[in-house]
């Protein structure tokens, strides 16, 4: 009773109360919604372009590998596995390194590793070259790259975190689009060394997007210098361990929303790499079947820039709408090899659309849940964490459904294995601490232990975190 | 009158028991370079039942030529004759053994080249590769560069070619391109005892710098780009700047909306 009348609140207020977005309202520590941000925004665009629209569209250089180091094509495709899980392995890296540091140092080396690992790449004379290169290399950089900007761009925003998350990482779709064609014609002009020479180069513009991060206040860093002095090994662990933010590892509420994201990614993947076949395998021609993957491309980023927008009108709690896109995507997961069995093409089509749509909806919501949970001071070492575990999910996934279609002969089993793992990543979801309620529950207050040592300092970085959670009350 | 009968047919009984295997006489005993064919075979010289007929190409039985028929004479319309239909033809009478006979029909070799347009890298290796399908397959493969008179390539003259050649595939490698002599058309040829076709690959050479001014071009942009943007933030926040060198304090500004925050948050 008391839920549903906060919620009838919250609308009278917004009604009453305009938010206009003049800096005196804002409740950022810096900069407002908006203004910088949108360029931060653009970089996020870029660099998310150039490391994964390239992770993707990689395949390109696939058969000219095994046709130039005549080796099979699943040692070949060891290279993009190879850089997918260094990217998500070093994450906690790049965010501890951020915690420590300045965020813009870190993302412009993460851009220059990227750049040097493809460089490299070009020189290579064996295959193991290329797992070291492109592997490991930019793997690291791009490690170094993702995370910090995401943290860094959240951190920009309040009232419009989500629609900013949702068109930069539209940026995936759409340059997997323009890069397929486009490393096509590199590779048949200067061969596989010279397109991936110019790739390197192309890599590099990482670095002016992370020179575009303004140093901000470092509230976070000198707190922890000060109260850590000396360098015993104790105090050296404690340092680390606090730039990693490994304490979240403890929190209920972060452990449970990282089980149900890596639940999420077991099954996302999937439709990714089966869906072509299995409509092949139902009976559909090579280019009908290339064409639903397209079309589920298409409105994947519909759905990233849609949701974006839609979380941010405030009409409901994030982590509502979160586990409403996730059931969807669930559902038409499992409806897709229903819906071909009966040999309609334009069911297929539909399920196909609408699963799009739900999974890139999703992915602009799942990071900016994260600093809701957690606080936005934390954000960083708590997204680097996330995407290390969540890179587990994925190396499961995939194998799995290739093995289910072993055994059954046909997709169904993994399609419906892929669903019900998403739709179990919800439940996990429902969970969370005040799940059910109306509005949001403020972040767990800051650790105690900087209290002894610096009030002052500690009594405004309480008003920094519990002021923007106030507004998300509004919000809901 | 009796006994002479029966003799005779006792004979005539202990020929027909001791009766040779049935000889099939095959018809036409070959077929070469025509585009079409028709293959009979006739059992003769056995009074041996036969249950039925078909035919086998390259050991495969053709489905569609089973037949039930006890007829001594089968035969296979080929109407064209290509390099996927040709090959070894077999005649199967289904008889206690069965008999059988072999036609085979030769065409040309069919030579393609796998790729009709290759690239090569300056000084690195270009391969050529060209196949055969068809019956029979090419017992000799020769290599000529296309040009105003075309220059036979042999292998082992130097190091620069080296041609492998089994009868369904031959691979020229030419090792150390060459920007100016090594672009151009080259010619495969397939010779067997049927007679000769070939095909032509272009190659093209590419020079090892060429990604090079490209590269040099977006790394000089990438250059401009993070000088622009550090000289645009040192004009426009001089204060930040000098301010940046003492973290706890901050900057101006912040210190205002501190305030702001604070007051808001007191009332």
């Amino acid at each position: 009773m008391e839920e549903r009348h906060t919620c009838t609140d919250k609308s009278v207020l917004d009604m009453t109360n305009p938010k206009p977005k003049a800096e005196s309202q804002s409740d950022e520590a810096e900069d407002p919604d908006g203004g910088w941000g949108w360029v931060l925004v653009g970089a996020l665009f870029v660099s998310t372009s150039l490391v994964f629209g390239l992770m993707r569209s990689l395949g390109i250089f696939f058969v000219e590998f095994v046709q130039y180091f005549d080796e099979s094509a699943h040692a070949i495709s060891w290279i993009s596995s190879t850089g997918l899980a260094a990217q998500q392995f070093f994450s906690p890296l790049g965010a501890a390194l951020c915690n420590a540091y300045n965020a813009r140092v870190v993302v412009m080396t993460g851009g220059l590793l990227a750049g040097l690992g493809l460089i490299l790449a070009s020189q290579a004379t064996r295959l193991y070259h290329l797992y070291l290169t492109m592997g490991v290399i930019s793997g690291l950089g791009w490690g170094l790259v993702f995370t910090p900007m995401v943290a860094t761009v959240m951190a920009h925003f309040t009232r419009r975190r989500t629609l900013a998350l949702g068109l930069a990482f539209s940026s995936i779709g759409l340059s997997s689009f323009a890069f397929n064609p486009l490393f096509q014609l590199l590779v048949e002009k200067y061969a596989w060394r010279g397109a991936l020479l110019i790739l390197g180069g192309l890599s590099l513009n990482i670095v002016p997007c992370g020179a575009l991060i303004r140093p901000r206040r470092r509230s976070k860093a000198p707190a922890k210098v000060d109260s850590e002095t000396g360098s015993s090994p104790v105090s050296v662990l404690r340092r680390i361990s606090s730039y990693l933010e490994l304490s979240l590892l403890s929190e209920r509420p972060y452990v449970t929303y990282t089980l149900g994201i890596t639940l999420l990614n077991v099954g996302y993947f999937v439709p990714y790499f089966h869906l072509v076949a299995h409509s092949r395998h139902a009976g559909f021609s090579e280019y009908q079947s290339a064409f639903v993957m397209s079309a589920a491309g298409a409105s994947d980023i519909l759905g990233r820039i849609v949701s974006g927008w839609f979380s941010d009108l405030g009409h409901f709690r994030l982590i509502h709408l979160l586990s409403a896109w996730t059931t969807l995507a669930g559902v038409f997961i499992m409806l897709l090899p229903l819906s071909s069995l009966s040999g309609s093409y334009s069911a297929l089509m539909v399920i196909s659309l609408l699963y799009g749509f739900c999974s890139g909806a999703l992915t602009s919501v799942v990071f900016v849940v994260v600093p809701l949970i957690v606080g936005v001071e934390r954000m960083m070492g708590a997204l680097g964490l996330l995407q290390l575990i969540e890179s587990g999910a994925g190396l499961l996934g995939t194998p799995l459904s290739g093995f289910l279609k072993d055994v059954t002969g046909n997709y169904v089993a993994s399609f419906i294995v892929a669903g019900s793992f998403l739709i179990l990543g919800t439940l996990t979801m429902a969970t969370l601490p005040h799940y059910f309620s109306c509005t949001d529950p403020p972040p767990p207050p800051q650790r105690s232990s900087l209290d002894d040592k610096h009030n002052g300092l500690h009594s405004e970085l309480e008003h920094m975190t519990s002021s923007p959670s106030s507004d998300t009350n509004h919000r809901v | 009158m009796k006994s002479l009968w029966a003799v005779a047919l006792l004979l005539s009984c202990w020929r027909a028991d001791a009766s040779t295997a049935p000889k099939i006489s095959a018809d036409p005993p070959e077929v070469s370079n025509q585009t079409s064919a028709l293959l009979t075979c006739n059992m003769t010289g056995s009074s041996l039942p036969s249950k039925g007929s078909y035919w086998t190409h390259n050991g495969q039985v053709l489905d569609d030529t089973k037949s039930s028929n006890t007829g001594l004479t089968m035969s296979l319309n080929l109407e064209k004759i290509t390099h996927s239909t040709s090959g070894k033809y077999e005649c199967v009478f289904m008889t206690e053994p069965e008999a059988k006979a072999t036609i085979e029909v030769k065409t040309l070799p069919h030579v393609v080249a796998y790729k009709h347009s290759e690239h090569g890298n300056e000084k690195d290796k270009g391969v050529l590769v060209c196949v055969s399908h068809g019956y029979p397959l090419p017992t000799d493969w020769s290599w000529a560069k296309d040009g105003d008179s075309p220059m036979p390539i042999f292998n082992g003259t130097s190091e620069k070619y080296e041609i492998k050649s089994t009868p369904n595939k031959t691979t020229l490698t030419i090792n150390d391109l060459n920007l100016k002599d090594d672009i151009g058309d080259y010619i495969c040829s397939g010779t067997s005892e049927v007679g000769t076709t070939f095909d032509k690959i272009h190659l093209r050479v590419r020079s090892r710098l060429a990604a090079l001014w490209p590269f040099l071009g977006i790394v000089a942009e990438v250059i401009i780009l993070v000088t622009i943007i550090f000289i645009y933030e040192k004009r426009r926040k001089p204060d930040e700047i000098t301010d940046g060198s003492a973290p706890l304090k901050s900057n101006s500004n912040a210190n205002h909306k501190d305030k702001n925050v604070r007051q808001r948050n007191s009332n």
